[in-house]
């Protein structure tokens, strides 16, 4: 083949990955073609040619930085964004999977709407906390670091006065939001928490209390946000012996509760699980890390329909170090 | 995951399309829209870019009439596939009960393909499936795409892709519809004997 076809060719093949979106794969091509040029054919006769080339790999540059470097995600049309809701929820419970639509929202980069899903679930006790959190992960997602800052800041402001909140959830609140900040090297510094809430939750001196001040005590399940656990491994201890470990996949979870399938076989678990057992000794793997931590069984039951049937269901309280 | 309702006797399961960026799995749902009008169920979603890569996902469901006394429903997902997108791509295939892997024929785009069903393994891992399990069709998609672009063989592809795997595979071309109805019906079908091994919903 002559360098002029050669050249023909692979010209041809950079344009076609081109038009077919392979950006990298035409850019790469043109290169070769200008190489080609370079080598082969003297400056004068090639001077064009080499220019037209370099051209379209500058314009093919801006289109691959612009695609590596994603704007914005677009917000898409309601109807979509319900679909979205609808299709990505995989909770049985009502609650729970308006958590999975709010999250999936996020994932999908619909952030307003997903800050309005999520100021919905404020309103329940059980997802309150990680809503709160959630808002203002948003937030930090949807703009500028400085105006997502302020949003974020003003959001927390607007939670501080008593009624929504503990103030032992507006502290953790306030801390992960610190975090947030210090990510985007924001530097604010918020309100305490303690003095406002007390301050608002202070009896009136003109005015003095009828009944104590009762602290409302924590819920052990707003503690930490988890990870999507793909497996658990279990470590049972019977009479100070520690057993091998055994790892069971995930079937379902909802915050720090996975469902985990017992085979049959697993005798030794089967004859020892209970519900409020713990289970000092257990690995959670997720698809980033594995953590170490223990469990607290919530249900332990046999599966007596289905294509499990036989088996046990084990629904298991994480707890990570 | 599939949804049944036993009382209505109906079943509806979800099938993905996954592979590679600009591989046609798009292209592949488009052509089913356009050429199976009588089963689509409603309009096809899609949410693309300027530059036409899937951002997101596209959606098409589907009605296949009564089959063993089921009425049976499919919903068809592509994911993105550009490797930056894989958070939504793990959510769009999460409850995947069957599965066309599109890959391209295209020589220069041979890693890519491997890389992405590697992807793929390590997805349904963390969805608790196997890729050895699950429901899985692996469709060669550009054969038509010939002339000056090196393509690999089919030969080539099987080693590659379908060594391990040993799953159903089709030559395609889903910009002319060449092989594209042959997949979706035989993932279908592979999809609905697994559902039926599992949940006898058939009669």
């Amino acid at each position: 083949m002559s360098i002029k076809e050669q050249v023909k060719s692979v010209l041809r093949e950079a344009e076609t990955y081109r038009t077919q979106g392979l950006f990298n794969e035409a850019m790469v091509k043109f290169k070769y073609a200008s190489e080609l040029i370079e080598k082969n054919v003297k400056p004068e006769n090639s001077r064009l040619l080499i220019e037209g080339i370099t051209k379209k790999i500058e314009l093919l540059k801006k289109t691959i930085s612009k695609y590596n470097d994603p704007e914005k995600p677009p917000e898409m049309p309601v109807e979509i964004q319900n679909l979205i809701k609808e299709k990505f929820s995989f909770s049985t419970d009502k609650e729970s999977a308006a958590l999975d639509g709010a999250i999936a929202l996020t994932k999908f980069g619909q952030f307003d709407r997903a800050i309005k899903e999520f100021k919905e679930l404020l309103k329940m006790e059980s997802f309150r906390l990680v809503a709160a959190k959630n808002i203002l992960r948003c937030y930090f997602a949807s703009s500028s670091s400085s105006s997502s800052a302020k949003a974020a800041v003003s959001q927390y402001k607007e939670w501080l006065p008593p009624g929504l909140f503990t103030s032992g959830q507006l502290e953790k609140i306030k801390v992960f939001l610190e975090n947030l900040l210090k990510e985007k090297g924001v530097e604010i510094k918020l309100p305490a928490v303690k003095e406002e809430v007390a301050a608002k939750n202070a009896p009136d001196k003109a005015m003095p209390a009828t009944k104590p001040l009762i602290e409302m005590p924590e819920s052990e399940e707003e503690e930490e946000e988890f990870l999507d656990i793909s497996s658990v491994g279990i470590i049972l201890e019977t009479g100070g012996k520690k057993h091998p470990e055994l790892i069971m996949d995930v079937s379902f979870q909802s915050g720090n509760m996975v469902s985990l399938i017992v085979p049959l076989r697993e005798k030794l678990l089967i004859e020892n699980l209970k519900a409020g057992l713990k289970l000092n000794h257990v690995q959670f793997y997720s698809p980033i890390a594995i953590l170490n931590g223990s469990g607290v069984v919530s249900a332990f039951t046999r599966i007596g329909s289905g294509p499990k049937m036989g088996n046990y269901s084990l629904d298991l309280k994480m707890f990570t170090n | 995951m599939a949804v049944f309702n036993l009382k209505n006797r109906e079943i509806e399961c979800k099938i993905v399309y996954y592979g590679p960026g600009r591989s046609g799995k798009t292209t592949n749902l488009e052509y089913i829209f356009k050429t199976y009008k009588k089963q689509v169920a409603d309009q096809m979603v899609t949410i693309d870019t300027e530059g036409d890569r899937t951002l997101f996902f596209d959606f098409l469901p589907m009605g296949l009439g009564k089959i063993k006394g089921c009425d049976v429903k499919v919903q068809l997902y592509t994911v993105p596939g550009q490797v930056q997108y894989s958070s939504t791509r793990k959510l769009v295939l999460k409850g995947a009960d069957g599965i066309v892997f599109v890959a391209d024929s295209f020589s220069i785009r041979r890693e890519k393909n491997m890389l992405s069903l590697k992807d793929l393994d390590q997805n349904l891992k963390e969805c608790g499936l196997s890729i050895f399990r699950v429901p899985l069709i692996l469709q060669y998609n550009k054969r038509d795409v010939g002339g000056s672009i090196p393509i690999m063989s089919i030969e080539m592809m099987q080693n590659d892709l379908n060594k391990q795997l040993k799953v159903p595979y089709y030559p395609a071309s889903a910009l002319t519809g060449e092989g594209v109805g042959a997949t979706l019906k035989e993932c279908m079908k592979l999809t609905l004997v697994r559902l039926q091994k599992e949940f006898k919903w058939a009669q």
